[in-house]
């Protein structure tokens, strides 16, 4: 866990809170209505995740903060406005609530819910 | 608005209203809901607090729609429903940033809630405005109330409760803009942000702006003044406007005065509306200051009127074209991309009359535009600056013009590199041309090919006789429209309307398949419009298309293919 020092001591964060902050901003995000486990195993594919780590994956060396984040999109949306508009709310809230930049943010679409016949 | 005007206005409001609302209907709603977003889209991007996620509110919203209506614009479906999917779908594939996500998904349901009903009533329309709702909601996890989608549900729940109370569309419609107006102003109330920002929901305030358009069209009111509103002078983004002007609209006038009296604001913004456009006015300590765009004829009348509201205090006017044009030379600031050359490859300079046509040869791929045409012939030196410092040496020319034809050629003696002219003779003909543009192929092969291709088209221009004269035995008085058929004079009428159709009766349009009208500078989109509907009727086989040409002079080009 990298951190900074100050007069006080250190702070650290970790790449979980990122996570939940990844996690709180996707879900607020038009379009997104789910995060799926990035690790799949075929047949689990869809299952919703409740628990922040395993739809979001954060790698942050101190310097660097990437983050990838695994979601499942409204069919019928234009996917890729809506992904393009995940990653820019996640960076966004990311970065206003570290004051660090975001190196990026990668969304990958694992699936897309239908939820009534057009 | 003479009274002649005003009681055809009534007329058509009547006819209008009462007539059943079916697929056609949907469309004049559609464009009337964009235009009038469009009117006031700098209102709505004015609105952001969000500094990243959604930067243009309006712009997103203004492309969605325009998708949305490019989907219907050559369409004449008569079934209400599907006229409604195809909309949608003209959203879906358009949708821009979130709230053109979000509108898409509202469209998505309304469509889904009219189905397939031919006309639409008010209980089928509570119902599309209920779907529309549902549809957008299931679309988040965490729906962030306060925005657009807080409006939406607010118009559904006026639509339902209208229900109790008329069996009119247009009536119900009129509930729900009033309700969808209380839900905007509410918005801070939900969202701490937008409170802090002391502002409302941008994006629930560009679905009010669509609901709002379309009962002003069905009202018969203007679509094209915007809500002014006087800023406090600090906030006044005159720049912004730059992106507003308007073809004919040619200078920007700048007032500061000081009123002998306070204001009558309704008769002076009404007195303004009659000059120009992009009317921005700023208040501080007493002194008013007065942003306009006006049409260079006009260019004294603001300041004339100014001054006999107060004093006058300062006065600036500048040329806004002069300085677009020198922005877009300078490869900034205007809308104009053009395609990139690489070294070896094939260059295009196409000689445009207007800025919409510029942007239909830049779309095609040409390389580099020298504005021109008829009546202001371009040099041969701006022609040779334009590609000049291209990076490849090998260069077509293409003059859209007979006039400059003779100055493409003197150009190709003044540069080393090699150039071929294209001989187009109007815009449709360079347009042909461009078609066949291989940027790879083999220069002298490439122009041939392209000079075969311009007597693919027929060439149909417009304008106003400048003198009476009887040429082709076609006689003409100075005022009266005329019809060049490739440049050849063939009719002299009195409308635009039979000034179109009866080129294409000349020509026997039914043998053709595509009709593309390219409008003036004097013509907005909707009188274009009226007109390709009209063709669009006797035409049915026939494909129409619009296109904004920006041209002076000439009110319409018309390609036939």
């Amino acid at each position: 866990m990298s951190g900074e020092t100050n007069p006080f001591g250190r702070i650290t964060v970790s790449p979980r809170a990122i996570a939940t902050i990844a996690y709180h901003a996707a879900l607020e995000s038009y379009g997104v209505v789910g995060l799926a486990h990035k690790n799949l195993v075929d047949g689990l594919a869809q299952a919703l995740v409740k628990d922040p780590t395993h739809g979001v994956e954060v790698h942050y060396d101190g310097t660097h903060i990437d983050i990838d984040i695994y979601v499942i999109i409204e069919y019928g949306t234009r996917i890729k406005t809506v992904a393009g508009s995940v990653g820019n709310t996640i960076r966004y809230h990311v970065e206003k609530a570290l004051g660090l930049p975001v190196n990026q943010v990668n969304v990958h679409v694992r699936g897309l819910r239908i939820s009534n016949g057009d | 608005m003479d009274a002649k005007e005003t009681a055809r206005t009534t007329q058509m409001v009547k006819s209008f209203r009462e007539a059943p609302i079916d697929g056609m209907a949907l469309k004049r709603l559609i464009e009337a809901g964009l235009t009038w977003l469009r009117t006031n889209q700098q209102l709505v991007n004015s609105l952001n607090v969000f500094p990243v996620p959604d930067g243009d509110t309006g712009t997103n919203m203004v492309l969605t729609m325009q998708s949305a209506f490019d989907e219907i614009a050559n369409s004449s479906e008569r079934n209400f429903g599907k006229m409604a999917h195809a909309v949608a779908n003209g959203a879906l594939m358009g949708a821009r940033g979130n709230s053109g996500v979000i509108l898409s998904q509202l469209w998505r349901g309304f469509a889904r809630g009219v189905d397939n009903k031919e006309v639409l009533d008010a209980a089928t329309l509570a119902t599309a405005f209920a779907q529309a709702r549902d549809t957008a909601y299931r679309g988040v996890v965490r729906p962030v109330e306060g925005t657009i989608l807080t409006v939406a549900k607010d118009v559904a729940a006026a639509a339902e409760k209208a229900l109790h109370e008329t069996n009119d569309p247009f009536v119900m419609l009129e509930h729900v803009v009033a309700a969808a107006e209380i839900s905007v102003q509410h918005t801070p109330e939900l969202l701490p942000v937008l409170k802090e920002a002391g502002v409302v929901d941008a994006g629930g305030m560009g679905l009010y702006f669509i609901l709002e358009g379309m009962l002003r069209f069905a009202n018969g009111q203007s679509l094209e003044a915007g809500y002014a509103v006087v800023k406090p002078l600090a906030a006044l983004q005159l720049e912004e406007t730059r992106e507003l002007i308007e073809p004919g609209q040619d200078f920007e006038v700048v007032i500061d005065f000081k009123p002998d009296a306070p204001l009558d604001l309704i008769d002076f913004y009404q007195r303004l509306e009659e000059m120009g456009t992009s009317i921005q006015v700023g208040e501080g300590d007493g002194i008013y200051r007065l942003h306009i765009h006006v049409p260079t004829e006009k260019r004294y009348h603001p300041i004339d009127y100014a001054m006999t509201l107060g004093t006058i205090t300062k006065v600036a006017i500048e040329n806004l074209v002069a300085q677009m044009n020198g922005l877009e030379a300078a490869g900034r600031g205007g809308k104009l991309t053009l395609t990139p050359v690489e070294p070896g490859q094939i260059a295009v300079v196409a000689v445009s009359p207007g800025p919409g046509i510029a942007r239909v040869f830049a779309s095609l791929g040409a390389a580099a535009i020298v504005e021109g045409g008829q009546s202001m012939n371009p040099s041969t030196q701006e022609i040779l600056a334009a590609f000049e410092n291209l990076p490849t040496d090998k260069i077509i020319i293409l003059p859209n013009n007979k006039n400059i034809i003779l100055a493409a050629k003197a150009v190709a003696e003044l540069t080393v590199k090699q150039v071929a002219i294209v001989p187009s003779r109007s815009v449709p003909q360079g347009l042909a041309a461009m078609m066949r543009l291989v940027p790879d192929g083999d220069l002298e092969a490439v122009a041939e090919d392209m000079t075969a291709a311009l007597d693919e088209v027929e060439t149909g221009e417009i304008t106003t006789a400048t003198r009476s004269v009887e040429i082709d035995g076609v006689y003409t008085k100075e005022g009266d429209l005329i019809v060049l058929h490739n440049g050849k004079l063939v009719l002299s009428c009195s409308t635009l309307e039979e000034a179109c159709l009866g080129f294409l009766e000349i020509l026997h349009a039914e043998n053709f398949e595509l009709i593309t009208l390219f409008y003036g500078a004097d013509l907005n989109r909707q009188q274009a419009n009226r007109i390709a509907d009209l063709i669009r009727s006797a035409y049915p086989e026939q494909e129409i298309e619009v296109q904004d040409g920006g041209q002076p002079h000439y009110y319409f080009i018309i390609a036939v293919e």
